[in-house]
């Protein structure tokens, strides 16, 4: 068994390492060579310049306000939406799934350009309705700023937060909760004493992974950040690669060597506080039944709440979306707008073969890279958890390198590598490097998922004469369809709307979806962009409800 | 049933991956292949779709349009052209991205036939060069917030105090085109006077403009009314029909020429020889100014925009990187940007 294990984790580290450390050594040279490609003389000079800047140290403040303010929205939104819909008898439950996904089908300009149209302090569509009704001379709400972008960034992580935390809060034994209150506590004290810290891992990972994200977003600084001047990480390094026409990355990258140096700080961090994984786990030989609890009076209150909250939050910019879509230009709504309003976007985006071809292309670097990806996942996530060795820590770092990277730096350092191999200007170079840098995605529910099985299942297999993969595929995998679900979910949507590598990467034949979009943004066509928009959101909707429902009929409780 | 649903799943992703791995196939081949009939053109320019149907239909060769972002230009072209897997048989930037792919030898002499009637600055044969336009810049506003006596009549008047708060704007610590154009304005429009050339600068960063990437997001927010006014390109009058723009009557209007030229090592150079024929051509600049609203060099033709017939479009002078580094940092302090 120690023999399979140790044979299973260094070729999973050759293989992830392959694909994680080559772009990312390609911007270590970068960043360490003079010119503005991989391989030049010596210098240091990139490094210096960087640090140097006298701006760097409020950037920094501002990114660490940004990134632990969004994350910890996401992670509290998360744990809430995630508790409702799994745990307890709230009506229309589904429907308090399907929600906290949608952000994660949106491309994320489009999403920030939303709440710019709602909120921006001219004219935002919410801040005129507030303006009338209490008949107000200035706008309350002002997008363009730290708090927005927080709000914004927090919406669209919260996704990755609710995917990672759903299937951990689904398979909790609420044994350890009854037990807790036959020792007298209230709900409260058990919710804080006992689930909070069982759920330790996946609240966690959430955190991380969202922090991670968002240090690596560029959206939210770009479209709410930069207009209200406020610049975060990587606007910052935007402003570093677009003064100028020879944009040095090489410098940039020098820069994304402490994000990357920061996210593997909190890496360890996290394994360090989720050492010793079997006090975490809840699925053992004895079975286990989550129970629903159930709301009693506080139904109704709670579920006009999260209705609330949820048209609000996520389904008021989807509306506008579709309203952007059908006016000829952006405009404010009023009766002239609703007059002019037709399907000529629409129209041309479906009639327009370069977006039917984005179309096709990412439907198939979703569906098959997302496979793929979890495939892997799901041996990197076992490794990670159930071999806990020195080289499985060094698996699980090496998994995060390209994903830590800024997305603005990351897709050169691609570029840098493939144009080395045949595979340059080919849909497989975008294949490989979505699942290289998004394995997190796939890794992250899984290991959640994994903490919770107690060792005894596989081991009461394989003394019972299965083979290895046998157990695997019989005991193993049927328990972690929630994770299984939630990392194909994650992996899928994101590499449909990907556009940090596939700006770079995609060429005539290999176009996708964000790179698409990209061009109507950058022409200012927002109705084009939004119907397109609408369209990927329809069809990762399609995808999602279809994996649900193949997990749901998987799940071996229900 | 467990069983059964794992053999569908597995069935239906190896079908998708063998229809896409055809697609694939197809792909790479003909992107590094020599097959007649095919060119490759590398550029940053809004919806030439139609101008490359037209240039199927007159020659036969099918062109493949790859966009790359100005910031990501010379990095991307760089990088293939040193690993000797350039895809380009055409380059098309502003002019100081030309210059610096000349610089590196990636540009191939050429003497186009169409560029007969061009003004002599907009052709550089020797060096592989082709100026065909210029990226004019100019005041762009909402005749729906504006009223006709309150439009600017001169670039100064962009600093009068009633613009505070209504005006959008690429990051003139950033933007390229930006910093070259408020420079130009010093020696094309304050007649080298820097005292009320800085007080301009002064007066318009008190107005607390709103700044975006780039040009591409300026159009939007003036549309939509959230800004009554913005330095922008009156192109987007012609893009963002039937939108409520136009522009303020100020001369002259100057801009960064766009340039375009034949990779040394095109792989199609003789498809690419026929591409900078027709696309210097008077049918492919009366497509570009008509559809795409561009201010082009070929004589006589000019965008459907009202007025633009009339008025002096210059080119400006173009920056170096380190003038443009400098001139950011300078910016940067006018305009309070951290």
């Amino acid at each position: 068994m120690a023999q399979r294990h140790k044979r299973l984790t260094y070729s999973l580290i050759v293989l992830v390492g392959f694909l994680t450390v080559c772009p990312v050594l390609m911007l270590i040279l970068g960043s360490l060579s003079e010119g503005l490609t991989a391989f030049g003389t010596f210098t240091v000079k990139k490094y210096i310049a960087a640090y140097t800047d006298p701006d760097l140290f409020l950037v920094l403040f501002q990114t660490v306000v940004f990134v632990t303010g969004a994350a910890s929205l996401a992670t509290v939104l998360a744990l809430f939406l995630a508790y409702i819909s799994t745990r307890t008898d709230m009506p229309f439950r589904f429907l308090f799934k399907i929600i906290p996904v949608i952000p994660m089908m949106i491309p994320h300009i489009l999403f920030s350009i939303s709440w710019v149209m709602l909120l921006n302090p001219s004219n935002g569509i919410l801040n005129l309705l507030i303006r009338q009704l209490f008949s107000l001379d200035h706008s309350i709400f002002n997008i363009y700023t730290l708090p927005g972008m927080i709000m914004v960034e927090g919406l669209l992580d919260l996704p990755i937060a609710y995917l990672i935390i759903a299937p951990a809060m689904s398979s909790f034994d609420v044994a350890l909760e009854e037990s807790s209150h036959v020792c007298g506590s209230d709900s409260f004290r058990t919710l804080f004493k006992i689930t909070l810290p069982v759920l330790r891992p996946a609240i966690l990972a959430a955190f991380i992974l969202c922090m991670i994200r968002c240090l690596a977003s560029f959206a939210v600084p770009s479209a709410i950040g930069m207009p209200g001047r406020i610049y975060v990480l990587a606007t910052h390094l935007y402003r570093m690669v677009s003064t100028g026409f020879a944009a040095d990355y090489g410098k940039a990258a020098a820069v994304g060597v402490s994000v990357l140096v920061s996210s593997i700080i909190l890496i360890y961090v996290y394994r360090y506080f989720t050492s010793s994984s079997e006090k975490f786990v809840t699925i053992s030989g004895r079975g286990y039944k989550p129970t629903v609890i159930k709301l009693k009076k506080a139904k109704i209150p709670i579920f006009i709440i999260l209705l609330t909250l949820s048209f609000v939050l996520i389904i008021l910019p989807v509306l506008v979306l579709i309203y952007i879509s059908l006016v000829p230009y952006s405009m404010v709504p009023s009766a002239k707008a609703f007059a002019s309003m037709s399907l000529k976007n629409w129209i041309t985006v479906l009639k327009d073969p370069i977006s039917l071809l984005s179309l096709k292309n990412s439907l198939f670097l979703g569906v098959f890279g997302a496979t793929l990806g979890i495939a892997l996942s799901t041996f990197v996530a076992y490794v990670i958890v159930k071999v806990r060795t020195k080289s499985a820590g060094i698996l699980e770092t090496l998994s995060f390198l390209s994903f830590s990277f800024p997305g603005i730096v990351i897709g050169v350092g691609f570029m840098w590598f493939f144009v080395r191999t045949p595979l340059y200007a080919t849909i497989w170079a975008l294949l490989i490097g979505y699942i290289a840098t998004y394995l997190p995605y796939g890794i992250r529910p899984l290991t959640s998922a994994f903490i919770q099985i107690h060792s005894h299942l596989e081991e009461s297999s394989l003394v019972s004469g299965a083979s290895y993969l046998k157990t695997f595929r019989r005991i193993v995998i049927p328990l972690l369809t929630p994770g299984i679900v939630s990392g194909w979910i994650l992996m899928a949507t994101m590499f449909f709307r990907e556009l940090t590598l596939s700006v770079i990467l995609s060429r005539p034949g290999s176009e996708v979806l964000a790179v698409q979009i990209l061009r109507f943004s950058e022409d200012g066509q927002w109705g084009k962009l939004s119907a397109l928009g609408i369209i990927m959101i329809v069809v990762s909707t399609m995808l999602v409800s279809l994996v649900n429902f193949i997990g749901s009929k998987l799940r071996p409780m229900e | 049933m467990l069983k059964k649903i794992g053999i569908c799943i597995f069935l239906s992703v190896c079908l998708v991956s063998l229809v896409f791995a055809t697609g694939g196939k197809e792909k790479s081949s003909s992107a590094n292949s020599e097959l007649e009939g095919t060119v490759s053109f590398y550029a940053n320019i809004t919806s030439v779709e139609p101008l490359m149907e037209d240039f199927n239909k007159k020659t036969g060769v099918k062109a493949e349009y790859t966009r790359i972002s100005t910031t990501k230009f010379l990095s991307t072209v760089f990088t293939e052209f040193e690993a000797g897997k350039l895809l380009a048989d055409i380059v098309q930037a502003p002019l100081p991205v030309m210059e610096q792919l000349r610089a590196g030898g990636v540009l191939a002499p050429y003497k186009s036939p169409s560029a007969a009637g061009y003004p002599d600055w907009a052709k550089r044969e020797k060096d592989g060069i082709y100026m065909f336009g210029i990226e004019y810049v100019g005041l762009i506003y909402n005749k729906n917030l504006v009223k006709p006596e309150d439009v600017p009549k001169a670039y100064k008047d962009l600093a009068d105090p009633k613009w505070k708060n209504k005006i959008v704007m690429a990051d003139p610590s950033i933007h390229p085109t930006t910093i070259s154009w408020l420079v130009a304005l010093k020696q094309n429009v304050f007649n080298n006077d820097d005292a009320q050339w800085r007080d301009f600068l002064k007066g318009l960063a008190a107005n607390n403009p709103m700044f975006v990437a780039s040009f591409g997001p300026t159009p939007a927010p003036i549309a939509s009314g959230e800004k009554a006014i913005g330095i922008s390109m009156p192109k987007y009058i012609v893009t963002n029909a039937p939108a409520p723009l136009d522009w303020a009557r100020i001369e002259p209007l100057m801009g960064s020429p766009r340039a375009m030229g034949i990779s040394a090592k095109a792989p199609h150079p003789n498809a690419a020889k026929k591409f900078v024929d027709y696309w210097l051509s008077k049918d492919a600049a009366t497509i570009l100014a008509r559809d795409v609203g561009e201010y082009v060099l070929a004589p006589g033709v000019f965008p459907p925009i009202d007025g633009i017939d009339k008025v002096k479009v210059i080119p400006i002078e173009e920056l170096s990187d380190n003038e443009l580094t400098q001139w950011a940092a300078e910016f940067k302090k006018i305009f309070g940007t951290k």
